[in-house]
């Protein structure tokens, strides 16, 4: 097996051994940990991709600020381990076959497509560098990039007015 | 094979940190006493439970700095594109920051950086 | 140079006008908030007309932006139907501190339904998506006050967040699959491959949660109960129709090869809708939940329109999302009006209100007829059209079910109608003074209803439209 083989399903189990963590975790707080390794975890495929900008961003916006913000909803709930709510037995079993057959669904799906899977479309090696994305950003791509300016401020003007509600 | 080196050396440099931490574990003699599993030493013992809730303003704070956190991260291909693209470039980023900007001017005149 | 700013029109002065308030709002000077409403509102008036007047189309940024006539016909709708509602709400904002924001937010999510409506790539779709939809949670919260509106906003969010996360996923599929986001290659490409197929099904769940079709529907009554009236009856049809709008233009286009799939899915969530629907707002007390359910059934009205998959069909579906805002709208300016003065919400509370506001109970008794279908009213035409938009695939199954749902749908109508006009009230809702705001919205409401019903030019107009 090559280095890069190795390092892919290093990776991928370690993302999904993360994801199982984070998941079944009863105090929130370690499963925000978790979810950091999930995070970790993802942003070394991206590199094995040669996206490194990707994986940048991934660690510093996902791994860094988001992150932050989800242990901040913890604390402001007061969420912890002794909270968290007994679910119902029902919703548990209908929770366990809608993810199974979702399971069975996709791995259905894959196993069809497996000829269009063995044939990967390669778009050159340079798509994922920071030049590349920064010329297609400012010139194909500049119309989504305006508007997400405007939902940035539309996000800040209604976390302002739910959050300063006094005033 | 040059993201691989990247990934290599990565989990190297975790594996060379874990590695001296785990031998210092092996290596000591552990002793274990009351005093040792105190937040501080000499310390006042902490009462009531550490996990309180939090006042709604950090949120806000968070949510700011993840904002303009989103906002910086685009400078970096705009800043390695800029020359490429020329003046256009230039433009677009203006009108990025102008909007971002308002909102900054919007939450400071609502008093959402004021600690109250 | 011009020609960027001529096909950009309708998106760019919306953005002027949200600038423009932003300006307002961060100036020294403290504005009078009656003198700020009615400048909003006649930005927002400048802001139907002016997209009357400009015809151009074409494409912009490669492919990232288009519009032809259909696009600015359905971008006027939109903007008609947030001056109704920004009429309607002028009592409750004069009151409410934060005015300017409750535009800003509601423009916005409008900014973002345009984008969407005029995407020609999944990216632009999705972005517009998300402008459409994170600020509606927020307005969903602006009876800052209250509780209600804040379990509304935390449910609008997160299901809107786990259906953004479906689409996304299902986005992310079609691209493995195709290896472009934009529609004339996905078109190209569109085949049984399953994967592309289990992607395809995702993205018609998205669609699915915005319009509130059944299987998606669990947010409705909650979110629509707790919002402000103003704001649900923005989700209830500017966002809903904007979302119907893209819907069937991007399955009658992009997934045309994929047609039998889609017909199915389309036909079992138009039972499923109606049926549900109908049966849930049987029972309903609260108004505002009782319009919920009415127009979940109304959705799948829409979808068996939307199943035939022509041109007839589209332009129905076109003209019933009009004659379904005028209704709805009439409708939600009598609860405005009434929520507003005496904070009732009940049907119960609704017995007897001919007597003491006929007026009031006329324009809503006339809603009503319009969502039944009732004929001189313009629901009749448009469910009319509608049943034979569909029909015309030839499953005769579909529209027995469909008419069997409007016999229902005319009786939990007409029991409200009942209840104003014959049933006896000890403590009726007292006589209401109407101001002038929402009284231009009710005749404007009520032109509409009587003028596409009776004039076929409407429908007509859409059709010339689309061919």
């Amino acid at each position: 097996m090559e280095i890069t083989q190795i390092l892919f399903w290093f990776l991928s189990v370690l993302a999904v051994f993360g994801a199982l963590m984070m998941v079944t975790s009863k105090n929130p707080v370690y499963s925000v940990l978790w979810l950091i390794v999930v995070f970790f975890a993802i942003s070394g495929h991206y590199i094995l991709l040669n996206a490194q900008f990707l994986a940048i961003v991934n660690i510093i916006v996902y791994a860094g600020a988001i992150m932050v913000l989800f242990l901040f909803v913890i604390m402001l709930m007061n969420l912890n381990a002794e909270t968290e709510p007994q679910k119902n037995k029902w919703l548990k079993i209908a929770g366990v076959v809608a993810g199974c057959s979702l399971m069975l669904v996709f791995v259905a799906a894959l196993r069809q497509s497996d000829e269009l899977l063995k044939a990967p479309v390669s778009m050159g090696g340079e798509t994922g560098l920071i030049k590349t994305l920064g010329k297609t950003l400012f010139t194909d791509y500049v119309l989504p990039f305006e508007i997400s300016s405007v939902l940035f401020l539309s996000a800040m003007v209604g976390a302002v007015v739910i959050g300063k509600k006094g005033d | 094979m040059g993201a691989a080196s990247l990934i290599v050396l990565i989990l190297a440099a975790i594996a060379f940190s874990a590695g001296a931490i785990l031998i210092a574990k092996v290596v000591t003699k552990a002793t274990k006493n009351k005093q040792k599993a105190e937040p501080y030493e000499s310390g006042i013992p902490t009462r009531g439970p550490s996990w309180v809730q939090f006042n709604v303003g950090y949120y806000l704070f968070a949510l700011l700095f993840l904002i303009f956190d989103v906002e910086l991260i685009f400078l970096y291909p705009w800043a390695v594109a800029a020359k490429k693209v020329g003046l256009l470039a230039l433009v677009e980023i203006i009108i990025f920051f102008f909007i971002l900007f308002m909102g900054f001017l919007y939450a400071h005149k609502k008093g959402a950086l004021k600690w109250k | 140079m011009s020609i960027f700013f001529l096909l950009l029109q309708q998106e760019l002065l919306l953005t002027a006008i949200i600038f423009v308030l932003l300006f307002v709002k961060l100036s020294t000077k403290q504005w009078n908030s009656q003198t700020v409403l009615s400048f909003v509102n006649i930005l927002l008036v400048v802001n139907l007309a002016a997209g009357f007047f400009f015809k151009e189309k074409g494409t912009l940024f490669g492919d990232m932006f288009q519009t032809n006539d259909l696009l600015r016909f359905e971008k006027n709708i939109l903007n008609l139907g947030t001056l109704l509602i920004s009429l309607q709400a002028y009592n409750w904002l004069l009151k409410h501190k934060h005015a300017i924001e409750f535009y800003l937010l509601m423009l916005s999510t409008l900014l973002g339904m345009f984008f969407m409506l005029s995407s020609s790539n999944l990216l632009m779709f999705y972005v517009g998506l998300e402008l459409a939809s994170i600020p509606l949670a927020a307005l969903a919260n602006f009876d800052l006050d209250k509780k209600r509106s804040s379990e509304a906003a935390m449910k609008y969010i997160m299901s809107s967040a786990f259906a953004s996360g479906l689409l996304l996923f299902g986005i992310s599929l079609i691209y493995g699959m195709v290896g472009s986001v934009n529609f004339t290659d996905i078109a190209v490409a569109a085949s049984e491959n399953p994967l592309f197929l289990f992607g395809f099904i995702l993205l018609i769940a998205g669609f699915g949660f915005k319009i509130s079709a059944v299987p998606f529907h669990l947010w409705t009554a909650d979110v629509y109960e707790g919002a402000p009236v103003a704001v649900t009856s923005y989700l209830s049809v500017i966002s809903k129709g904007s979302m119907l709008f893209v819907m069937t233009s991007v399955l009658s286009t992009v997934f045309a090869n994929l047609l039998f799939q889609w017909y199915n899915i389309v036909a079992v969530l138009a039972v499923l809708s109606m049926i549900v629907g109908n049966l849930f707002a049987i029972r309903q007390q609260n108004i505002k939940r009782f319009l919920a359910f009415s127009s979940i059934s109304q959705v799948g009205f829409i979808l068996i329109g939307m199943s035939g998959a022509n041109i007839e069909s589209h332009s129905s579906v076109v003209y019933f999302v009009l004659v379904y805002l005028f209704s709805n709208l009439a409708a939600f300016a009598v609860i405005n009006v009434i929520s507003e003065a005496s904070g009732k919400e009940n049907i119960d509370d609704y017995k007897g209100l001919y007597k003491t506001n006929p007026a009031l109970t006329w324009v809503l008794a006339i809603a009503l007829f319009s969502l039944a279908g009732i004929p001189p009213t313009a629901g009749f035409f448009g469910k009319f059209f509608l049943l034979l938009g569909g029909a015309s695939k030839g499953n005769y199954l579909l529209i027995i079910v469909a008419a069997l749902n409007m016999v229902i749908s005319l009786y939990y109508y007409l029991r409200i109608i009942k209840a104003m006009f014959m049933d006896a009230n000890e403590t009726p809702v007292e006589k209401l003074a109407i101001s002038w705001s929402p009284k231009i919205s009710m005749a404007v409401c009520m032109a509409g209803i009587v003028v596409t019903g009776i004039i076929s030019g409407a429908y007509e107009y859409i059709y010339s439209l689309l061919k």
